[in-house]
């Protein structure tokens, strides 16, 4: 009975194996579905609101204030209490966590910082909201006028492009090759379009940290991908395949290591810079997996097949 | 095994590791330190009369001056310190000993002027979100020549010491140069200990010039300073006067001219025409008047120079500055005399700050806020090593290859924040998030030396060289486009992710050169 359950599942990865070998044409709608949806995401999302990305008050300017706290409370009464001294304004109210415990209230608002009295006005509203005095309270406040939040994006955006330009020019020096240079290039840029459209999709604002991330997944991306194609392109030993499995063997290890420390980072930290940079890391990784092992991987072998066909043998 | 340990300890990759790693430890400077730290010294408070000097603001963070004991009574932390001040009534001399000397202070109805923290174990400068304090972006409102920016960030120092604020960094930021972006540019003051609204006060303050003769002011910065000699042959040391010995010390004199305006000159003449001329018997000369001309900043006396007696009554324009400075050598005094030149003159073109600034970002964080995210981001950098740790046993089935990974991990972190302290990089979230990256990559790097050295078919048909010199070529791949990915941001965005760009640079320049060849040869000694 033991065994014939041992051989059940020796059969299902078999099997699984024999699809991912034989199949991968079909395998590769995956990922392209992915990447598909994922522009028509951030399409509909600059169509809807004219921004690529839900910004907060980091790039669109407004006032953060960060009250050390303990008790436990509830966010959306804090918000309701605050935004009904400030209708015109977006006030956005977080409870900052280290390992389960309240450790501080965040509260964000894009109120016009230059403008003292908006600023005591917020800071009376949290006040009584809290029932603290933030006099006494060893309470942390960032304001960022409006201009410069608008100018850094714009700036981030160009960093963001001459990196992935840089980028693509190193991949492509090192291989030589079109296509499977390309392919490097466009799971970098799958994986970039599929995280930014699921932190849209999960409505989650994004800052100055953000950007860093999505620079951060540039490199953990590229990673796995260059492994792959180092291996299949430039080694002879065994088959294509075998190449592909030893690549998927390291390259897993390396993703499911990168995930595992973002899911801590993600539970253990109380700072909102890394929060945001892991939970972006965390969605790219994951995106990364299938961008690396179904598409790119589809992708080179397709090229290996039309170069044999011409008679190269690779 | 002892042959490979011999080996392995005597292999110059390795050697110079543990090289880094020393040179690193030693730069880091872990100590245990009592007391606590002084931050700075506010001007003309009764701890400044007393001699205790103001914190020079690039000094390493473990060798600065300590408070040690209040009236022999050591002093633990800085509520403790706070405590024991408040417990001592005015008008009393106390004795507050410090890593430096013992100083005798007589206190006040006031405080004695120190702001102090708690003494840092280590020389790892903590960004200002880790440590507290305000951050204020400032942009100008007119385009600003370089030479420009660097007379503004000098000016905005010298205020500011003033207010005895000294622990401060000034610097300048820019965005992208056309045609990628504006080419805008910005000030940034960062000023630990300090609460937001200090800071703003300080900075919307109109920076007032005066100079005054007895009481009366004969001319302001500004308008009344027409111009500042700056250059070379204009100002610098005094070709007649020069060097010279005096005792043990030597003294050399500077000079330099400035140029008033017509009624400045107007009301000099004025306010000296009833002076006399000081006879100095010392020298047994009379070369000047005797009233000084004082500088006064935001009403805060800063230098005096005396009046040459030949000025006596005259409207002149043109009017030489002099001064001194000593030292134990020549070299030392010339300097210190240079110093002191460039500190007047600055003095005198402040109040003419060359541009309006607006205040564009500001950020403060509250130093209680800011020592719970450092146990915050240790506990989290912890967590996550030993996750990797789990992970790598579980893969690889072998100590032997799950314990050199971790001290490769540490290693890495250990030389990083060594680099940071030499160069004074400062480590604060956004530097921590790139320590993460760097780590994080070195990892996945001695996945792939593990794998393509002892794993799979390919173990037999390649000899050793040629193994790791595959997987170097993979790993110098993937360390380039990281690199190149970071380069634009350490010029975009008015610098405000360049700790984070910087520092991810670093990591993994050190984990390409240093860490991982060593961890290969930890490989191809102990494990092949």
């Amino acid at each position: 009975m033991e065994q014939k359950s041992a051989e059940q599942k020796k059969s299902v990865k078999q099997s699984l194996f024999e699809i991912y070998d034989r199949k991968y044409k079909l395998l590769l709608v995956i990922p392209f579905l992915m990447l598909f949806l994922g522009l028509a995401q951030i399409g509909y999302q600059v169509h809807k609101t004219g921004e690529l990305i839900k910004k907060d008050v980091s790039l669109k300017g407004g006032v953060v204030v960060t009250v050390p706290y303990g008790k436990d409370a509830s966010v959306s009464l804090i918000e309701s209490q605050i935004s009904s001294r400030f209708p015109d304004n977006d006030i956005a109210v977080r409870v900052l966590r280290s390992a389960g415990a309240v450790v501080g209230i965040l509260v964000e608002a894009d109120i016009d910082g230059n403008d003292n009295l908006q600023v005591r006005n917020l800071l009376s509203a949290i006040e009584s909201s809290l029932n603290t005095d933030l006099s006494k309270a060893d309470y942390g406040i960032e304001i960022i006028g409006s201009s410069l939040g608008e100018s850094f994006f714009r700036e981030s955006l160009i960093a963001l492009a001459i990196a992935f330009l840089f980028m693509g020019l190193v991949v492509f020096i090192y291989f030589r090759t079109l296509v499977p240079s390309a392919a490097v290039i466009l799971a970098a840029f799958s994986d970039m379009v599929v995280a930014l459209a699921v932190i849209n999709l999960l409505g989650i604002k994004i800052g100055t940290a953000g950007i860093a991330a999505f620079l951060m997944l540039i490199g953990y991306s590229v990673d796995t991908d260059i492994l792959l194609t180092v291996r299949v392109l430039k080694r002879k030993e065994g088959t294509v395949m075998d190449r592909i499995i030893s690549s998927i063997k390291t390259g897993m290890t390396m993703t499911i290591i990168a995930i595992i420390s973002t899911i801590v980072a993600l539970a253990v930290t109380q700072s909102e810079v890394i929060r945001q940079i892991m939970l972006i890391l965390l969605i790219g990784l994951i995106a990364d997996i299938f961008n690396t092992w179904i598409q790119n991987v589809g992708l080179l072998r397709l090229y290996v097949e039309s170069k044999a066909k011409k008679g190269i043998q690779i | 095994m002892n042959h490979k340990i011999r080996k392995l300890i005597t292999n110059w990759r390795v050697v110079l590791l543990v090289i880094f790693i020393i040179t690193s430890i030693v730069a880091i400077h872990p100590v245990l330190s009592e007391g606590v730290a002084i931050r700075s010294v506010l001007t003309n408070s009764s701890a400044s009369l007393a001699g205790i000097p103001q914190p020079k603001p690039n000094v390493q963070s473990v060798a600065r001056e300590r408070i040690l004991s209040i009236n022999n009574k050591p002093v633990k932390d800085v509520e403790d310190y706070y405590t024991q001040l408040s417990g001592i009534g005015p008008n009393r001399t106390i004795t507050i000993k410090t890593t430096k000397g013992a100083y005798k202070i007589l206190t006040t109805e006031s405080d004695i002027g120190l702001r102090v923290f708690e003494a840092p174990a280590t020389n790892i400068r903590k960004g200002l979100d880790l440590q507290g304090g305000t951050r204020v972006l400032l942009q100008p409102e007119a385009k600003l020549a370089p030479s420009d920016v660097s007379v503004l960030i000098d000016n905005m120092k010298e205020r500011l010491n003033v207010y005895g604020l000294s622990d401060l960094a000034i610097r300048e930021a820019n965005d992208l140069p056309p045609p990628l972006g504006t080419g805008s540019q910005y000030i940034v003051v960062e000023i630990a200990g300090a609460t937001e609204e200090e800071v703003k006060e300080l900075l919307a303050k109109q920076g007032k010039f005066e100079a005054k003769v007895g009481n009366k002011t004969i001319f302001r910065g500004g308008q009344d300073i027409v111009y500042v000699a700056r250059s070379a042959n204009e100002a610098g040391i005094d070709p007649s006067g020069g060097c010279g010995k005096e005792g043990s010390q030597w003294f050399c004199r500077f000079r330099f001219s400035i140029t008033l305006s017509q009624e400045a000159a107007q009301s000099q003449a004025d306010a000296t025409r009833d002076l006399n001329v000081f006879y100095d018997p010392v020298s047994g000369r009379s070369d000047y008047l005797s009233e000084k001309l004082e500088l006064y900043l935001d009403d805060k006396k800063v230098d005096e120079l005396n009046i040459g007696a030949d000025l006596k009554g005259q409207a002149v324009t043109q009017i030489a500055i002099s001064g001194s400075g000593a030292g134990q050598n020549q070299q030392e005094a010339i300097f210190n005399s240079l110093q002191n030149m460039k500190r007047l003159q600055t003095i005198l073109i402040t109040g003419s700050l060359p541009v309006k600034l607006s205040i564009v970002k500001t950020d403060a964080i509250s130093p209680v806020l800011g020592e719970g995210f450092v146990k915050n981001a240790i506990l989290m950098s912890l967590l996550a090593i030993l996750a990797v740790a789990v992970v790598i046993s579980i893969r690889y089935r072998k100590l032997l290859i799950a314990i050199p990974i971790l001290i490769t991990m540490f290693s890495e972190l250990i030389i990083l924040l060594g680099i940071a302290a030499i160069i004074r990089q400062n480590i604060d979230m956004a530097a921590i998030a790139g320590i993460l990256v760097a780590i994080g990559t070195g990892v996945d790097d001695q996945i792939v030396i593990t794998d393509e050295t002892l794993k799979g078919e390919t173990a037999n048909v390649y000899n050793w060289k040629e193994k790791v010199k595959r997987a170097f070529l993979i790993i110098m791949l993937a360390y380039l486009t990281v690199v190149v990915a970071m380069i634009p941001l350490i010029f975009a965005g008015a610098g405000l992710l360049k700790g984070f760009a910087i520092t991810t640079i670093i990591g993994v320049t050190i984990g390409v050169f240093i860490t991982r060849p060593a961890y290969s040869a930890f490989v191809e000694i102990i494990l092949k």
